[in-house]
């Protein structure tokens, strides 16, 4: 890994269209300015990889288990109300 | 073209209903095509089967059945994508996927920190991440009951 230090309102450029800029040091926080082409996802890790695990676990959908949560799940069009309520007129 | 599916056998999937995703999906990166389909009429699932993978297929709903203030910024997927126009001009479809949890789909829940936008014009489809942490990863699409959180022992067993 490249190790490189920053100060605020310093930048790294990677390859010849990726800009980080160091905005701002608060502490223990540091606040980045990402600037890359369109098509490049940039992301916080952290959300990356709980979406990724929850990708994971909805992959193993059961039949007899899908068939059941048709059965308790019936949202009815037109009436798009809270989760589980009462329609309204 | 015909496809093998671990769930629904061999499925005939016409060559103008396949969905690419060119990222793939977050944990999947080299499942690239897909196609919807429902199992049922009437159903408010729909499957959504990877046509490199006859045992990988998604459960998704239309998220505005349960939450009818859902909002993302396409946007964020017409970039990442690369798609002409604006979210007015593009008529964007947005699903997102349903967890079920193995022998308990009474606590099914719904991502919506990662809704798969497709593309009807192009078929290609994007699961964008919306990191503003405004909604769940896991949506419960049933309210619990009360006795469903009952203690793991009676009281008459305690000291």
């Amino acid at each position: 890994m490249l190790v490189l230090t920053r100060k605020s309102d310093e930048k790294i450029t990677i390859g010849d269209d990726i800009i980080v800029s160091v905005l701002e040091i608060k502490g223990s926080q540091v606040r980045l300015g990402i600037e890359a082409p369109k098509g490049i996802a940039v992301h916080r890790s952290e959300i990356y990889e709980r979406i990724q695990e929850e990708n994971l676990l909805a992959a193993n959908v059961v039949a007899a288990d899908f068939v059941k949560a048709e059965r308790l799940w019936k949202p009815r069009k037109g009436h798009q109300d809270k989760a589980g309520g009462d329609s309204e007129d | 073209m015909r496809i093998e599916t671990t769930r629904f056998g061999k499925v005939e999937v016409p060559e103008e209903k396949v969905i690419t995703m060119p990222h793939g999906l977050l944990g999947f990166p080299d499942k690239r095509r897909f196609c919807i389909f429902q199992q049922k009429q009437g159903s408010p699932f729909v499957w959504y089967q990877c046509l490199d993978d006859p045992g990988l297929a998604f459960v998704m709903t239309d998220p505005w059945l349960f939450k009818p203030d859902y909002q993302l910024d396409l946007e964020l997927a017409i970039q990442a994508m690369g798609w002409d126009g604006d979210g007015d001009q593009v008529p964007l479809e947005c699903y997102v996927i349903i967890t079920i949890p193995r022998g308990a789909p009474e606590r099914m829940t719904a991502n919506l920190m990662g809704p798969v936008v497709l593309n009807p014009n192009t078929r290609e489809a994007v699961q964008v991440v919306l990191s503003d942490e405004a909604y769940s990863l896991k949506y419960p699409l049933l309210k619990q009951k009360a006795a469903s959180c009952r203690p793991p022992f009676s009281a008459k067993n305690r000291i």
